[in-house]
């Protein structure tokens, strides 16, 4: 049996999966063999139907492979039942979404508490840590304003709070910036850059190539297959 | 999410919708208020019953006897009604008799009574009034206290001497400034003297003792009676039930030898006790506590269907809040508990309603109309649980449902 390498965040093996569709299969994924190593900065890009949401959904946990193999932190993911992956995407998966997806009706810091809620953290221990959380992305000051007194890039920047409070071991981001203007996104990536000095395993897929210039490894797919996988220096043009 | 941050969620969503709220809730409302005031009108009257009603009219271990007759405007055929009006009056004698050979008595009264259109001391008058004539130990009977003056003696009833114990009504309008004692009465062209004042009785039934004047028998035979020596009602008091049944089969035996009854023949008098009235009214209150359920159980699962529908169309609006969750791990037994928190909440807001409004009816029904009413707490704690299990039962399903929703499919959702 094949074990992964210790530094090996993310590790797959011909990783398939498919959609019934009527009496169609669709055939999302068609062999994903890859490794992504701790404190690597990892875009990925691809056409629509490419299977970037596919690929995005098995390694964040939310759903399974129709076959093929999965270790998430060197532990096999592949097989595990619903309410061991909710398990997983609590301790080990931080998301950051294009639409931010915070709760409209609760503050900003009950938002970034979810994931210590679900984890079962004491309360008074969720609110420091929480608190700390904000704190890191310059929110400290916005900590009991609703989502729709934040600006977009407040926003973001509460789901990026909220997608590490629980230390995971992996960061996905989903077209981030998708909503943001220029400059705001700008400023997320920043955002991306500092955690990824500071040691955060980053995987983010986006459509736009300056952005994806913002990661130290590319990979493109195609049809449900990689096409390109290179590694590059931030911030150099990618072609 | 811990089950108290999904009650007040669920308690700032009923604030911020306050009319939707209302409308989701009525069932509910309505069922708890509806199960909260029967059961009050029930207890009360029950206590009434039991404890004035039955003591104060019929008493404790007392059989009342009198003579059937036909009632004026009453329903029974002409066969009856001529059968009816041939039966025996019941006479003094029958009392005397009684008095001597049913064993165990221990107080024993009989009585007639007519009504009086007026009764006047001086310039003052009061309608509508009920003369009863009765023997020495009536008002100990009946139970009727006397807190002004004295009650009535066996002398006075023996010398037929003209005294009068009035009622509190009658004290109050015909004396209104000064004591009644001492003071005439007249009652038709007689002139009686008032020696004592009946305690107020008030309430349903209150204007029977309040509004009597009651004489010495002897008195009334000499100045009112119709047809003499006839008695209306004999009454017997007997210490313990056991005696009380004993008693009540002596009577019958020897009231049926008196009239000459054969074997088979009905009794051409009755017997009555206030185990009769308390049936009677078990039997009302059985009606009563049968289709009680019936409708409250109605009320409530309408009320629990309009709750599933509002939950499961909240599931709806925030497919994408639960997709997060999941996405942030929750487990399915989160989201559950989340939604059957928010269901049993919004129910319980509703039993809490309906148990308030049920209690002020309950208040107004005592306060406002002759029907006694007390709201035990039983009833508010059987109410609001109700309401409650309403609201767990019919927030299973929404709650199931969005607890299986696929969080990719949930995510995407607009």
């Amino acid at each position: 049996m094949m074990m992964p390498p210790d530094d090996a965040v993310i590790l797959t093996q011909d990783l398939k999966k498919d959609y019934e569709l009527g009496a169609e299969t669709i055939h999302a994924l068609r062999g994903i063999d890859m490794q992504i190593n701790k404190n690597e900065f990892v875009a990925i890009m691809g056409p629509s139907g490419s299977g970037k949401s596919t690929l995005l959904n098995l390694i964040g946990c939310l759903d399974t492979p129709s076959s093929g193999k999965y270790w998430l932190g060197g532990h096999e993911v592949s097989q595990l039942d619903d309410n061991e992956l909710a398990r997983i995407r609590n301790r080990q998966v931080g998301f950051v979404f294009q639409t931010f997806n915070l709760l409209p009706r609760t503050t900003a810091l009950h938002n970034v508490e979810l994931p210590l809620i679900y984890a079962g953290m004491p309360a008074r221990e969720r609110h420091e840590r929480a608190k700390a959380a904000l704190d890191a992305v310059g929110l400290a000051d916005r900590m009991t304003h609703h989502p729709s007194e934040l600006s977009g890039g407040e926003r973001q920047r509460v789901a990026m709070a909220r997608a590490l409070v629980n230390q995971p071991s992996l960061l996905l981001a989903d077209e981030p910036t998708g909503n943001l203007d220029s400059v705001t996104s700008e400023e997320i990536m920043e955002i991306l850059v500092q955690l990824h000095e500071r040691g955060e395993t980053i995987l983010l897929v986006t459509h736009e190539r300056h952005i994806a210039a913002y990661s130290n490894r590319l990979i493109t797919l195609k049809d449900g297959m990689i096409e390109t996988d290179e590694r590059h220096m931030i911030g150099a043009p990618v072609l | 999410m811990n089950v108290f941050d999904a009650v007040i969620l669920a308690l700032r969503q009923v604030w911020a919708q306050k009319l939707k709220s209302f409308f989701t809730l009525l069932g509910v409302i309505v069922g708890v208020m509806f199960l909260i005031s029967v059961i009050a009108v029930v207890e009360g009257m029950n206590r009434y019953v039991e404890e004035d009603f039955a003591s104060s009219i019929f008493g404790i271990n007392t059989i009342t006897i009198e003579r059937v007759y036909s009632r004026r405007g009453g329903r029974e055929d002409a066969r009856t009604r001529r059968q009816r009006s041939r039966n025996p009056w019941i006479k003094t004698p029958d009392a005397g008799l009684l008095q001597e050979s049913v064993p165990n008595i221990w107080y024993m009264a009989y009585n007639v009574d007519r009504f009086m259109p007026e009764v006047r001391s001086g310039g003052n008058k009061r309608k509508n009034v009920r003369l009863i004539g009765v023997t020495d130990q009536y008002l100990a009977l009946q139970g009727w206290d006397v807190i002004e003056g004295r009650g009535l003696t066996r002398i006075d009833d023996t010398r037929a001497i003209r005294v009068a114990v009035i009622g509190d009504a009658i004290a109050k309008k015909l004396y209104p400034d000064d004591s009644p004692l001492e003071q005439d009465i007249r009652l038709g062209p007689f002139r009686y003297r008032v020696v004592g004042v009946l305690e107020r009785q008030g309430g349903l039934i209150g204007n029977i003792r309040d509004a009597s004047v009651v004489i010495p028998w002897g008195a009334y035979q000499a100045d009112f009676s119709r047809r003499r020596d006839v008695v209306d009602q004999i009454q017997i008091r007997f210490r313990t039930s056991e005696a009380m049944v004993a008693g009540q089969e002596a009577t019958e035996e020897i009231l049926r030898a008196r009239h000459r009854l054969r074997p088979g023949e009905e009794n051409d008098f009755s017997i009555e006790t206030a185990s009769e009235v308390l049936d009677a009214w078990n039997a009302v209150k059985n009606v009563l506590l049968a289709a009680g359920p019936g409708l409250v159980a109605v009320a409530l699962v309408v009320g629990g269907i309009v709750i599933m529908n509002i939950m499961l169309m909240s599931v709806l609006e925030r497919t994408r809040e639960i997709g997060v969750r999941k996405a942030l791990g929750a487990r399915r037994i989160d989201i559950t508990r989340q939604f059957l928190a928010e269901s049993a909440t919004l129910s319980s807001v509703g039993a809490g309603v309906g148990m308030l409004i049920g209690i002020v009816l309950a208040k107004l029904v005592d306060v406002a109309t002759p029907l006694p009413a007390s709201v035990p707490l039983w009833s508010i704690v059987v109410g609001v649980t109700l309401g409650m299990f309403v609201g767990l039962v019919f927030g299973v399903y929404p709650a199931v449902r969005a607890s299986r929703l696929d969080p990719i499919v949930a995510l995407r959702y607009e």
